[in-house]
């Protein structure tokens, strides 16, 4: 270690900063968390108080009391698992034809089609879909937030990408030899050498699909059906908002996020690093 | 200091209480039905997938058999009807009509009442509760401003059969926007008669009367004392320019002005149109105006400091008041009313801001209940008394003004005799016209008020102009003669 | 969304069942897609999906656009009305002026910040820096609903810990001027909130985009230009910039489509006020398409705002290639 001193200096500044910019952006999840274990007088005390002392955890007995957040958690578990397990399917079956059967008859042209779908912006589409999901009944049911986004085109050019260069295609002409069908094929050999690309994929519609709010606000219409972020958007009052017991809610639809990405933040940064080199 | 944390909680008490209620009775056997559809769809959605063919994911034809409509005896027999109802309201609404529920299962026991606090964008969410088909509360507040919009979609219960015979126990000018094509879809719920609130110990420190203000030009000239006196510290009123649209609303309801015709022609462009701007211009021009948002931060905050020594609002507002008042114990200012300026000496001392009604959608499969709790809500004399003792619903049931709680002195307002000063002329304001745009229509209003304000209120052609606008958004045509006498007396 | 390069990585050409050149007579053509049927079958979800949801709601959309319709009553044809409303909406006009200044008062700091983040966290001897990357990148990963809500909380204007902060240092350095701000409740500020909210939000995305662009940048560059006596500034000017340039362009193009098409941050944070002051694009079409319920009205502004955006964006490419491919050379 015998750099220059100035650099050295520079080195230790540019530590500090980072830690400091990091402790910033980290801020206000350190404020959700003690402001969920805050009254509401203590939410809005001025001076601020920075700890929550004593911690009040009668914020989480009321939210379980007064609102229905347990349904709300296993709504939103079984849309996002819903939603995440049909798209992963869906693309990587899309993926692995499009990577494994140039042979086929228009591939070409069907895949850069299925790319041109990407640009198509969602605002667009948003109020026929609404009116489709009322038709086909599926509004209000867990269906109408699993299905429509599922056939992902940037899912399939992601598994398509990653079958294409991770899977010999020798490897599938053994299979064949062995007399395993195309399903089978996909299904014993491709998606399994396919894993850290699925991991990657599903981590990104996990988010997509837990974090969602809008279509959440529009097709979920009963409580019962309420997933989580949308219970923590309707728990806003008009006039007076119980911020504690908001707080500690919120605290619960952060955390699974928060946790999904600390374990899997290698294959979703490659995942969205995927979409820029693209570019 | 809890901030009202505690209150929030009693109410959701409350609808957590009626909650267990209905757990015995799990309803909506149209649900299942839904459900099972929504399954069948997904299912051969997912099978044509699967199968990788046949594009046309089956449709399930048949929509909702047609919940049954309300007979005229549906509620004859108090102990026969039954079911669990969904009321939807906001805050206070909610919380006044939610207890009630104890004494209207006196009377019907066998229906369960579930009212919820349905907090952020009720309206967005009841329309689309609505035009999909579920989802909708059996019993609905809306504002009484959105309530034709509503009633012309179709989706409400026709209400003519069991609510006909109340019509002359309402305001005329309510009861009005409760009319589609000769049919009643709506209920009266509260209204809004204005007044103005002002703190007695700012008056008495500036040496203002409020008994001597009778036109808004007294009320500017006090305005201008009391700033003056309180070297520019205590705005008379919070009157934002980008808010013009409820004040001009309240002054064109005393003139008798116009949005629209009885034929839903425009008629803005008319003599009290331009009446009513010119005291707006007057208004703003004053300097006395605190130009603060309607509900932000700063209003509220006007309420316990000095920056504000009015509001000219009306009656629900008083709920606001004690409740903010209440919270920051220690400041309680002491509260007054005076009746709300005339434009002109002799001229009507009275208007009306918001109100809202009740209304069961069409989908409600409970409608007989539905009906017995808005029968009982809103058209007994001791529900709606209830609800103004209790929240200051004023009544729009106008029996209930009769009753000698009206003639009771107000604590709060200093022994004031406030409920009867809100109760007086209620009758003689006249009916705004309200088409089922009238939301859009004010919206373009208030955005040329927006824009008038900003740029120097120039008021040539200022009408003339919004009509233009109007007739072209909203494709209706021009009243032939501007709504030009006052229509006070026509009740 | 760019789509070019995709096409030039190839499909694959394997071993697999593979069918003789194009262009065979049609009975060939029959036989073969006979034999790859099992391609077909594996896309076909993808395609019917979209189908349903995708084409059938972009076509049914562009009909809309000349209708008058609350997805209630009854449907009336207005020809080109919808369009010429639109040019006298000034709510429309104010969204999209907001978004405008929402977009500028963040992009240029929020991708500012990204980049100088990449470039710190591309430093070979950074330790820390899977922490350092998660805390910046946590933010986008996280439901912004809750998000907002806390924000909401430290923006309040008397009650707020921004405000107290901003007022305590006001006091301790009063030369800096800095005072408590109405963040939130103010027309002036509103726009500034949201546009604080979401730099926070995104620069841990735009910064990890940027960082697979350095990681790009073949090693042999820094080393060549270091022997030629280039210090560290001159090197990220004259190679890490320019080599840069197409990561800049996409992070910019990603921001531009956030910005108008936005819609959490302001739905939670603001609900687009106070008045329409923070209302983007986003939120307004959200307004009219489900608070006002004007479908027509609402699929014929959405059309034209995107057919818009996609020609700026196309405008923008197209140039910054021209621009860049003369002054970068071949790398």
């Amino acid at each position: 270690m015998s750099r220059p001193l100035p650099a050295r200096a520079a080195r230790l500044g540019l530590y500090v900063l980072l830690a400091a910019l990091s402790a910033g952006f980290l801020f206000p999840f350190y404020w959700l968390a003690v402001s969920a274990l805050k009254s509401q007088g203590e939410i809005f005390a001025m001076p601020p108080a920075w700890l929550p002392i004593p911690p009040r955890w009668e914020n989480f007995a009321d939210i379980y009391r007064e609102t229905n957040i347990v349904r709300a958690f296993l709504n939103s578990v079984i849309i996002a698992a819903g939603h995440v397990t049909l798209a992963l399917l869906l693309c990587s079956l899309g993926g692995f034809a499009f990577a494994k059967y140039p042979g086929a008859p228009g591939a070409r042209k069907l895949f850069a089609f299925v790319l041109g779908t990407m640009m198509i912006p969602g605002a667009v589409t948003l109020i026929p879909t609404f009116i489709v999901l009322t038709k086909l009944h599926m509004v209000n049911t867990y269906w109408a937030l699993i299905v429509p986004g599922a056939a992902h085109a940037f899912g399939i050019f992601w598994m398509r990408q990653y079958v294409a260069s991770h899977v010999p295609d020798d490897l599938l002409q053994a299979a064949r030899i062995d007399g395993c069908s195309e399903f089978g094929i996909y299904w014993h050999v491709v998606l399994p050498i396919a894993r850290p690309a699925l991991a990657a994929l599903g981590i990104m519609l996990l988010i997509g699909t837990w974090n969602n709010l809008m279509m959440a606000f529009l097709l979920l219409r009963t409580p019962e059906m309420q997933t989580l972020p949308l219970l923590m958007y309707l728990l806003q009052g008009e006039t007076r908002t119980p911020f504690g017991m908001l707080m500690a809610g919120g605290l619960l639809t952060v955390v699974p996020m928060v946790i999904a990405f600390l374990l899997f933040q290698r294959q979703f940064i490659a995942g969205i690093t995927a979409g820029a080199v693209k570019a | 200091m809890l901030l009202g944390k505690s209150a929030w909680l009693a109410a959701g008490r409350e609808t957590r209480r009626a909650r267990c209620h209905m757990r015995c009775a799990r309803r909506q056997s149209g649900w299942a039905g839904r459900r099972a559809r929504a399954w069948a769809a997904g299912a051969v959605l997912l099978a044509a997938l699967a199968a990788g063919g046949a594009a046309g994911c089956g449709e399930t034809a048949s929509t909702e058999g047609p919940a049954e409509a309300l007979a005229a005896d549906a509620v004859r027999d108090p102990q026969a009807v039954a079911g669990h109802i969904d009321v939807w309201g906001w805050n206070i609404a909610a919380k006044s009509l939610g207890k009630l529920v104890p004494d209207f299962n006196r009377r019907h026991p066998n229906v369960c009442v579930n009212v919820s606090m349905t907090g952020a964008n009720l309206q967005s969410r009841f329309l689309l509760s609505l035009s999909a088909g579920v989802g909708a509360p059996d019993v609905s507040q809306l504002q009484m401003t959105d309530a034709p919009k509503y009633i012309a979609t179709g989706r409400l219960t026709d209400l003519t059969a069991v609510a006909a015979k109340y019509e002359k126990m309402f305001s005329p000018s309510l009861w009005r926007n409760c009319i589609y094509k000769g049919r009643v879809y709506a209920i009266p719920w509260d209204m809004g008669p204005c007044a103005v609130y002002y703190k007695r110990d700012l008056f008495e420190r500036y040496g203002v009367d409020p008994e001597g203000i009778e036109t808004w030009d007294d009320f500017i000239a006090a305005g201008r004392t009391i700033l003056e006196k309180s070297g520019g510290r205590t705005k008379m009123l919070p009157l934002a320019a980008t808010g013009l649209g409820p004040m001009f609303e309240i002054l064109l309801q005393q003139n008798g002005g116009q949005v629209f015709d009885e034929e839903g022609r425009i008629a803005v462009n008319s003599p009290q149109s331009a009446q009513v701007l010119a005291t707006l211009r007057r208004l703003v021009e004053s300097g006395i105006c605190a130009n603060v948002t309607m509900w932000s931060h700063e209003f509220l905050a006007g309420l316990k400091s000095e920056t504000i020594a009015t509001y000219p609002m009306a009656v629900w507002f008083g709920g606001t008041i004690k409740d903010t008042v209440q919270e920051y114990a220690g400041q309680k200012a002491r509260w007054g009313v005076f009746r709300l300026p005339a434009l002109q000496g002799g001229g009507l001392r009275t208007s009306n801001l918001g109100g809202s009604v009740l209304v069961i959608p069409e989908q409600c499969r409970q409608k007989a209940a539905a009906w017995a709790f808005i029968e009982y809500a809103l058209c007994t004399r001791e529900g709606q008394l209830a609800q103004y003792r209790n929240y200051d619903l004023f009544p729009a049931f106008l029996p209930a003004l009769e009753d000698p709680f009206f003639d009771e002195p107000d604590p709060f307002y200093d022994g004031q005799k406030a409920s009867r000063l809100f109760a007086t002329d209620l009758t003689k304001i006249p009916a705004l016209n309200r088409t089922e745009d009238w939301v859009e229509a004010t919206r373009y209003l208030e955005q040329s008020l927006t824009r008038w304000a900003a740029g120097g209120m120039a008021e040539d052609g200022f009408f003339a102009h919004l009509e233009q606008k109007l007739r072209r958004r909203i494709g209706r045509g021009v009243s032939p003669a501007p709504a030009a006498e006052a229509r006070a007396d026509a009740y | 969304m760019p789509t070019e390069r995709a096409e030039g990585t190839g499909l694959a050409r394997g071993r697999g069942p593979a069918c003789g050149g194009a262009g065979g007579p049609r009975r060939l053509l029959r036989a073969c897609v006979r034999r790859h049927w099992h391609f077909y079958l594996f896309i076909s979800p993808f395609f019917i999906l979209f189908a349903v949801f995708g084409l059938y709601p972009l076509l049914f959309s562009l009909y809309l656009g000349f209708v008058k319709w609350d997805g209630l009553t009854e449907q009336t044809w207005v020809g080109l009305g919808n369009f010429a409303a639109m040019l006298e909406d000034d709510i429309l006009a104010a969204s999209l002026w907001n978004t405008l200044v929402i977009g500028l008062l963040y992009a240029p700091l929020m991708l500012a910040l990204a980049f100088l983040f990449a470039l710190a966290l591309n430093q070979p001897w950074l330790r820390l820096r899977g922490l350092f990357r998660s805390a910046f990148f946590l933010p986008c990963v996280t439901p912004m609903v809750v998000i907002a809500i806390v924000f909401g909380l430290l923006y309040s204007p008397e009650r707020g810990l921004l405000n107290y902060v901003l007022a305590g240092a006001g006091r301790a350095l009063p030369f800096l001027g800095l005072k408590p701000v109405p963040w939130i409740t103010s027309e002036e500020w509103s726009k500034a909130a949201v546009a604080v909210l979401v730099t926070w939000r995104w620069t841990g995305y735009n910064m990890v985009l940027m960082l697979a662009g350095l990681q790009g940048i073949p090693h042999e560059y820094y080393e060549a230009a270091k022997v030629d006596g280039a210090g560290p500034l001159a090197r990220v000017r004259h190679i890490t910039v320019p080599l840069m340039r197409p990561t800049f362009l996409f992070c910019g193009l990603l921001s531009l489509l956030g910005t108008v098409y936005m819609f959490d941050e302001v739905f939670v944070l603001t609900r687009g006020g106070p008045g329409i002051s923070s209302t983007n694009f986003g939120l307004y079409l959200f307004n009219i398409s489900f608070s006002d319920f004007r479908f027509g009205y609402a699929s014929s502004v959405a059309y034209t705002v995107a057919l818009g955006v996609f020609a700026a964006a196309m405008l923008v490419t197209r140039r910054s290639r021209l621009g860049g491919g003369a002054g970068e050379g071949s790398s």
